[in-house]
């Protein structure tokens, strides 16, 4: 077990190198001279203004130079400052991850406390046209626009519940029942794949737990059938369910993107939209090297409870 | 780092939670774009204009919903014979939001501020005519300019006093600023939104009446729409046409209009061909269909414009002046015939990111292309339009300007030879001799007609085919009293607004 | 599932997906309109004789901007899964065969490359290309690549094991044709679903795109695109926006369900892999 752990470790820790390279080289294959598009709309470009950025952002010294600089400050939490509003890009990310995180974690949380009683429904009409049924409903859910379906839910609210406040976003803890009551609907936008996800997930496995033996085992033993299904189901379930989280985490913050353009959420996703507008490339890459280094850990999390949860992994 | 950034983030969070149960009357304002800084002197787009000018700010002068030029922190001011000398005298009561007494010295230190290199302020063009800067006495401001300047007290009015100590800091008045206006800095979360508090020190006694606004930053128009008719906001302020048309008579909203100063404008570089060529420029004033634009980009909630704004009822000319105005494809195609540039002309036309303009773009592109061009749209993110349009980097281009009261603000820097906005590369010497004359006349008929002539010229050959001027509108709920939208979309009537 | 429905099911999938290629390749001819043709005075109606499903901002005809939508969309998203499919699937075969140091470099980068969520990496990409369909396409294509690199690296490692490969390669046949000839054929059907589902989901990757303003630009009709020209005037007119996601929705639909029901005829043991 521990040796797994060992190479995942090091896995780990190559991939986020390689990640770093990638987004550290990204400024640098900008077509044209970067320095003057960053230098921007707002000032006129002169040369001495150049050479000041250029210095700032340390674009002035040997590439290896540059990337271990920027490497090391990124490890400090240290993404330099944004060049417009001159915050440090940290405390932006810090700002416009919350939202971010908590529409990713309700989505799933939805799509999981929803999928298990749909999954079992779906389970109990089998066959021919029901089945047929559900699993185009499914992938019509997979495959429905998360920001479309943002946009109809709005617009339905708009004439069915007017004076529903459920625009923009409070803090939880500011105000938890008007942040909840706003996040609703864009979590739900998000969440349809991932019920559509799971449900044929809880489906699939509850259909193999109803032909195994221990049910009929268990059965046997006079324990009440619910009570049998559900929980070697459950179990059974466990395991891909898992392996989709890692995957899903990825599509919900990409998902995420999008929906908060759409619902005026003020997360990672309007920073880095804005800031592509702006040309702002530190906080460019500060952000997609911040979730994507979030993303590695959660499918390295992932990876670790799958050793946890079964024992075959650990040979 | 990351958790003394986050302990810093919740503890702004309960802070607000604290205000605004305090206040029940903070004005919540639906606005579609962040600002990227609030630096009055350094600002260069909508977004920021809107909340901090005549809201955080305030000039020597002002000008009022007729676009006259009023008093502000200058109660009074006398101007020498020879026009050469201002002085001003400044109200005594005014308190910056930082609690320091604004005196001469601070107005003294912001027009050096925004004169000086390194601040390197897009402003600087307006306050060329000054030559030095006086403070006589804590409440006397002595002006001296190098020639008499008629558009200086308009000019005025856009010039931000701010407290002496910033006037080498180039970044503070970008997240902090400190002004004198009716409503104070309070907090600025990204792509949030901006908290302004009521200043309890304003020098107008009893105003505000609000106790703050909170600029919502909404991207989204659905959303902002539907914010508004649940009540959630209060106000969405300068929209354009169409949205205004999917608000109007929507239960509880009411809408308020005004012809704007803001104009569409196809600019043409005319360094290089196709446009360094007049005829092809007077092509493309022939072949556009302007009244086709307003009906289709404005949903008809605007007018076909020259280059100044039929608001300013005392300068601009009527359309009826401009030959080229009249739309005549055959016209056209004859004036490319004679320019013998050959056909088609194949040109690409920089857009600006706004939906209103990426549509006027199309319906130009369409006319255009009926008489022999061959247009291609390139839409481009905000920043790098810009920074094609400064440095000159186009064919042509699609895009909406803001306006000025006074036609010399916008002239003299746009269309005179090396004017820090002509970034058409356009030379006339005649419009020179016209810009340079009129911008010192005392005389007001005599400076009108200058700017007939400037207006007839530019109409047609000018770099710029100047398209419409349009019905700016505000929706709001029926409660909120005493706002008006302004010509200039400056939000500064929101003092004397209760909700 | 029987075997009947099952057939029915890949019966239907194709023919969605067909009939959506047809009307994408016929666009020129089907189209009633010149898909950029403006016309004013009949803007943002709603479905009428004339315009089946009616017109947009600029009365233009929404039917023909959405077949030539699906041209766009069809185009940049074949293109891009097209290009994943050739590098990472070389990439792929390429490290199972040699193994070493070439694999492990290979898949090192490869794993690199998959550690970034989808949209993310999309969009540093076009921040570096600036917008532009074909910068949406070449992000998918990057994206993807390595999806069919470890796709079809585990299956041509096995191969490669076989005695049957091991055959090939004692009567001296040369590493190329051992890999198109004996290796590659035995792994279409995975290829085959994997594409198609990719397809889909590159689909809505475009869409999405396009829909925050990084990928197809106006005037060239995009489904994406018409989604978010279309959300300014919903409640004027939510004509254009309503069906463009539709438009999305069956394309992406299509592909997906034709995924599903070739994995489940092709090989029924690759079920609740994805």
């Amino acid at each position: 077990m521990n040796r797994v752990l060992f190479s995942r470790l090091i896995d780990l820790v190559v991939v986020l190198f390689g990640v770093s390279i990638i987004v550290f080289l990204m400024i640098r294959l900008i077509p044209g001279d970067a320095v003057a598009i960053m230098l921007g709309a707002n000032t006129e470009i002169t040369p001495e203004r150049m050479a000041e950025l250029k210095s700032r952002v340390g674009l002035d010294r040997p590439i290896v130079e540059q990337y271990l600089l920027w490497a090391g400050a990124a490890l400090r939490g240290d993404f330099g400052t944004s060049l417009w509003t001159g915050r440090p890009v940290s405390t932006e990310i810090m700002i416009h991850l919350w939202p971010t995180l908590e529409l990713t974690f309700l989505s799933l949380f939805i799509g999981a406390v929803l999928a298990v009683p749909v999954g079992c429904l779906m389970a109990q009409t089998r066959g021919g046209a029901a089945d047929v049924a559900m699993r185009v409903a499914a992938i019509a859910g997979l495959t429905i626009p998360s920001f479309w379906l943002g946009i109809v839910l709005i617009l339905l609210l708009a004439t069915l519940a007017p004076s529903f406040a459920s625009l923009g976003y409070v803090p939880f803890t500011e105000d938890p029942i008007g942040n909840l009551q706003r996040m609703l609907l864009p979590s739900i936008a998000l969440a349809l794949p991932i019920l559509a996800n799971l449900s044929r997930l809880v489906r699939s496995a509850m259909l193999d737990a109803l032909g195994q033996d221990y049910i009929r085992t268990a059965r046997a033993k006079g324990l009440s059938e619910r009570k049998v299904v559900y929980k070697h189901a459950l179990r059974n379930a466990l395991i891909p369910f898992l392996t989709s989280v890692g995957i899903m985490t990825g599509y919900l913050l990409g998902g995420a993107i999008v929906v908060e353009q759409v619902f005026a959420i003020p997360g990672l996703g309007r920073l880095i939209l804005g800031a592509i507008a702006e040309r702002n490339y530190p906080v460019i890459q500060a952000t997609i090297l911040v979730v994507t280094a979030g993303f590695v850990l959660v499918n390295f999390l992932v990876d670790l409870l799958y050793i946890v949860v079964d024992p075959r992994v650990r040979a | 780092m990351f958790r003394s950034a986050l302990r810093s983030a919740m503890g702004a969070g309960f802070m607000v939670a604290a205000m605004a149960s305090a206040s029940a009357q903070v004005l919540e304002i639906g606005a579609d774009n962040s600002p990227t800084g609030l630096d009055p002197h350094l600002i260069t787009a909508f977004p920021s204009f809107m909340v901090v000018n005549g809201n955080i700010y305030e000039g020597l002068t002002a000008v009022d919903k007729d676009l006259k030029v009023v008093p502000s922190l200058a109660e009074s001011w006398t101007v020498s014979s020879d026009g050469k000398t201002y002085t001003f005298k400044l109200r005594d009561n005014v308190k910056f939001h930082d609690g320091s007494a604004m005196e001469a010295e601070d107005v003294v230190s912001t027009i050096k501020r925004v004169q000086s290199k390194e601040i390197a302020s897009p402003l600087a063009s307006r306050l060329s005519a000054i030559e030095s800067a006086n403070a006589v006495d804590p409440r006397t401001v002595e002006l001296k300019l190098k020639e008499p300047s008629a558009p200086l007290l308009a000019s005025l009015a856009t010039i931000a006093i701010v407290p002496s100590s910033v006037e080498t800091n180039k970044d503070v008045l970008q997240k902090q600023p400190v002004g004198t206006g009716p409503f104070k800095f309070q907090e600025w979360q990204p792509n949030g939104f901006i908290l302004l508090a009521k200043n309890d020190n304003y020098w107008q006694q009893g105003l505000p009446k609000l106790s703050g606004l909170k600029f919502n930053i909404v991207p989204e128009s659905a959303t902002r729409q539907v914010g508004l008719t649940n009540g959630q906001y209060a106000l969405l302020p300068n929209i354009d046409a169409a949205t205004a048309l999917q608000l109007k008579g929507k239960p509880g909203v009411k809408l308020s209009e005004t012809l704007e100063l803001a104009y569409t404008l196809i600019g043409m570089n005319v360094s290089k061909p196709p446009f360094d060529n007049p005829k092809v420029r007077e092509a493309v004033n022939y072949a556009i269909n302007r009244q086709e634009i307003v009906d289709a980009a404005l949903f008809g909630a605007g007018v076909p414009g020259g280059p100044l704004s039929p608001a300013l009822k005392s300068w601009a000319l009527d359309v009826n002046e401009f030959p080229c105005y009249s739309h005549d494809p055959a016209k056209a195609e004859a004036l490319l015939k004679e320019s013998g540039v050959s056909l088609p002309i194949n040109v690409t036309m920089n857009v600006l990111p706004r939906q209103d303009i990426k549509d006027v773009a199309q319906v130009v592109q369409e006319q255009l292309n009926k008489v022999g061009f061959n247009v291609e749209l390139k839409n481009q993110e905000q920043g790098q339009f810009i920074q094609d349009w400064r440095n000159s980097n186009f064919d042509m281009f699609a895009s909406l300007n803001a306006g000025n009261p006074d036609p010399d603000e916008y002239f003299y820097r746009t269309f005179r030879t090396g004017g820090s906005t002509n970034v058409f590369k356009y030379s006339d010497a005649e419009i020179d001799r016209l810009l340079d004359s009129a911008r010192t006349m005392q005389d007001q008929a005599e400076r009108k007609k200058a700017y007939d002539q400037v207006q007839k010229k530019l109409a047609c050959s000018g770099p710029v085919a100047h398209l419409t001027y349009g019905t700016l509108f505000s929706a709001m709920r029926d409660k909120l009293q005493g706002y008006e939208v302004m010509p200039n979309r400056s939000l500064s009537t929101l003092r004397d607004a209760t909700y | 599932m029987s075997r009947l429905a099952k057939n029915k099911l890949l019966s239907f999938a194709l023919f969605l997906v067909v009939l959506q290629l047809v009307l994408a390749i016929g666009a020129p001819l089907i189209a009633p309109y010149d898909p950029m043709a403006q016309s004013i005075a009949r803007r943002l109606r709603g479905p009428t004789e004339l315009n089946w499903l009616g017109t947009d901002q600029l009365g233009r005809d929404v039917l023909t901007r959405i077949l030539y939508g699906y041209r766009t969309s069809l185009i940049a998203c074949v293109l891009a899964v097209g290009v994943a499919l050739l590098a990472g699937g070389s990439l792929g075969l390429v490290a199972a065969y040699y193994r070493g140091w070439i694999d492990r470099i290979i898949m090192r980068v490869m794993d690199v490359l998959f550690a970034f969520p989808v949209m993310l990496l999309a969009i540093g990409i076009i921040a570096v290309l600036g917008p532009h369909t074909y910068s949406a396409a070449a992000a998918i294509a990057v994206v993807y690549t390595p999806i069919f690199a470890r796709l079809l690296r585990g299956p041509a490692l096995v191969l490669c094991e076989s005695e049957y490969v091991a055959g090939a390669r004692a009567i001296g046949a040369s590493d190329a044709r051992i890999i198109f000839l004996h290796i590659l054929p035995n792994l279409a059907s995975v290829i085959l679903v994997q594409t198609s589902l990719l397809l889909s989901a590159a689909i809505l990757v475009e869409a999405s795109l396009s829909f925050l303003g990084l990928g197809t630009q106006p005037p060239t009709p995009s489904l994406g695109l018409m989604l978010s020209e279309g959300r300014n005037f919903l409640q004027l007119s939510p004509w254009s926006a309503i069906f463009a996601g539709f438009a999305i929705l069956f394309l992406s639909f299509g592909f997906n369900l034709l995924g599903d029901a070739l994995r489940d005829t092709l090989d029924p043991r690759l079920r609740g892999q994805s």
